[in-house]
């Protein structure tokens, strides 16, 4: 019975023992579970925090969004419209959300521009951010203009699932330019119709000098006749007086013909020198007039240019006879006109025309060019601004200076034929 | 009148010859000039006739010519202005500035013509004129300062009597005074005097 009993004993202890590690046990499994839960609860408060965050982020964003002045929408691929903004609402005339949320945006895009807007959204949802213009006809059938930038959105995987497109009304904007480009058109027939008028009253004063001639000669000799106070011999010469003067007339028209004849400009290789030499002898008569000599200084083996020659002539002459003019009308006592050519760095080639005039006034000397600028009484304005645009179109530069002394120099670049074209240039010309 | 030239200031000398033509048909004598400078460098104010100028001419135009010559003190020769057609305002100018006529380019020929004759016509009766006014003007150099006393007493409808009593003299020296005045103005009658007077006085 002793170790009976004894062994009851050791096994109630052995049960408190036990139990007393489970209660302990139980005790720090409690703990622990409220130690958990405690981190949960921190976790939750944590992730509410983020909620709450994210939350009051796309508030303000939704806020901003929904203030945006300007329409911002989403799009998907097929263009259905996902969100749009109360601008983007008002922009398309609609007056609810549904008038246009779920449905396709090209109800809204014009006809004409659909293909190419189809092409716009496919090129954003390949990951372009683009900026296009189109015109749109609003869910009320008003017509505007409207630019849009649009930018892929993607998911958290890279994917794009949407475009952003910001968009504008730019129908103001569109019709200031094409205002612009109206009153540029404007202007270019002014300039057309301009330069034809000074050529008109230049052509006519140069026939009507023959003409008022032959009138006078042959008046003389039909008074002559009618008097009977004539001897037959005495007529012959007032007669030859007529026949030359025709013949002046003639050449005028001459010359207009070849300066009418050739609009389109046509490039080619062209010698400088030879165009200088041109020009200086279709002004000799003018120049000798007006007491004035036409120097030339002209490069020996000058590169060739790419050039309209008569264009380019135009340019030259212009300047030759602004020269005589200014130089005439400020009656200078040294009248001297110096054409320069020569080559300028390895490809272009310059040409340099200088007078002993009075100068420009180097306030006005940036106006120069300027179509509609003159100092001449009767001058239209149109010949510098020409002669710019002609320099321009052929890829060169034009400026004027004013020397201290008096004098004005006008310089000109235009590129010159590279060197190995500029052989075989000269190949063909020799085989020819 | 067999002694007036027109004188032709053109630049353009085929115009010019071709004026020279036309004008000599009505047997007048025609100088051509290729430029205002050339035809002042040879301008004589005593030759009578008249100038056939075009408004434009380089150099120096036909209005700065015409400017030229007013500026001289001595009388000179009318201009006859040739403008461009429908240049109203060129025409205008010389017309202000004392051209004596214009033509409008294209001229007919009997209209320039006309105008020429009408030129030298009006440049010899100016020429007559200024050449009484210097007779006038020597006729009154000789007269006496107390010949002009009288005279001017006499203009001022006073009798012999008053005048003699204004100047202190007799009537008959008054007398004596005024038959002198008379025969150096070569005056026929008082009325004869009395305008000679004013004329001169006009002129003065």
């Amino acid at each position: 019975m002793g170790i009976e009993s004894d062994a009851i004993w050791l096994g109630l202890v052995a049960l408190g023992g036990a139990l007393a590690a489970a209660l302990i046990a139980l005790a720090v499994a409690a703990l622990r579970l409220r130690e958990a839960e405690q981190r949960v609860r921190d976790k939750e408060v944590e992730h509410q925090g983020v909620l709450d965050r994210l939350q009051e982020n796309e508030y303000r964003l939704r806020a901003i969004i929904e203030s945006e002045p300007e329409c911002v929408k989403l799009q998907a691929a097929d263009g259905t419209v996902l969100e749009i903004n109360p601008a983007g609402l008002k922009l398309v005339d609609a007056d609810r959300f549904e008038d246009i949320v779920g449905k396709p945006i090209y109800s809204v895009v014009a006809p004409e521009c659909i293909e190419i807007y189809r092409e716009n959204m496919r090129r954003v949802f390949a990951g372009e951010a683009l900026v296009y213009e189109f015109r749109s006809i609003t869910l009320k059938g008003r017509t505007c203009w409207m630019e849009t930038h649009a930018v892929p959105l993607r998911d958290a995987r890279g994917a794009i699932y949407a475009l952003l497109g910001i968009t504008r009304d730019v129908t103001e904007h569109k019709l200031a330019e094409e205002q612009v480009r109206r009153h540029q058109t404007e202007l270019a027939r002014v300039a057309r119709l301009s330069t034809m008028g000074e050529m008109a009253t230049g052509l006519a004063h140069e026939l009507n000098q023959p003409l008022a001639a032959i009138a006078n000669f042959a008046r003389g000799c039909i008074r002559r006749l009618r008097s009977g106070d004539v001897a037959p011999g005495e007529l012959i010469r007032p007669l030859e007086e007529v026949c030359q003067q025709a013949e002046r007339a003639g050449e005028v028209m001459r010359h207009v013909r070849d300066f009418v004849r050739k609009r389109e400009p046509v490039l080619a290789a062209t010698d400088l020198n030879q165009i200088v030499r041109g020009v200086a002898k279709f002004n000799e008569m003018e120049t000798r007039q007006q007491n004035a000599v036409l120097k030339l200084d002209l490069a020996p083996e000058l590169p060739r240019v790419w050039a309209d020659p008569i264009m380019v002539e135009q340019v030259i002459g212009n300047l030759v006879r602004n020269s005589i003019e200014a130089m005439a009308e400020a009656r200078s006592r040294r009248r001297e006109i110096t054409i320069r050519t020569a080559a300028s760095g390895r490809d272009a080639v310059e040409v340099e025309i200088g007078d002993t005039g009075p100068g420009i006034d180097g306030a006005l000397i940036d106006q120069v060019f300027d179509q509609f600028f003159t100092t001449k009484p009767e001058g239209v304005g149109m010949g510098l601004s020409i002669s710019r645009s002609i320099v321009e179109s052929h890829g060169g530069s034009i400026r004027a200076e004013s020397r201290a002394g008096g004098g004005a120099t006008f310089r000109f670049s235009l590129q010159a034929v590279a060197q190995r074209e500029s052989s075989v240039e000269r190949r063909y010309s020799i085989h020819r | 009148m067999s002694d007036a030239t027109v004188f032709i200031v053109d630049d353009d000398r085929a115009v010019a010859r071709s004026l020279r033509w036309l004008i000599e048909s009505v047997r007048l004598k025609v100088e051509t000039y290729a430029s205002a400078h050339d035809f002042l460098d040879a301008y004589d104010a005593a030759r009578p006739g008249c100038l056939v100028l075009d408004v434009r001419m380089p150099e120096m135009s036909g209005l700065e010519l015409q400017q030229r010559l007013a500026a001289r003190p001595a009388y000179h020769l009318p201009i006859v202005f040739i403008t461009g057609h429908g240049d109203v305002q060129m025409a205008v100018r010389a017309v202000k500035a004392g051209a004596f006529d214009f033509v409008e380019k294209p001229f007919n020929d009997q209209d320039l013509l006309d105008r020429v004759q009408r030129a030298i016509a009006h440049d010899a009766a100016q020429r007559e004129r200024e050449c009484q006014r210097e007779q006038r003007r020597a006729l009154f150099a000789s007269l006496t300062a107390r010949e002009r006393e009288v005279l001017d007493l006499v203009v001022e409808g006073l009798s012999n009597k008053a005048i003699a009593n204004s100047l202190g003299v007799s009537a008959k020296t008054v007398e004596f005074h005024r038959a002198k005045v008379m025969e150096k103005l070569h005056a026929r009658s008082l009325t004869d005097l009395v305008k000679l007077a004013m004329q001169y006085a006009s002129e003065a």
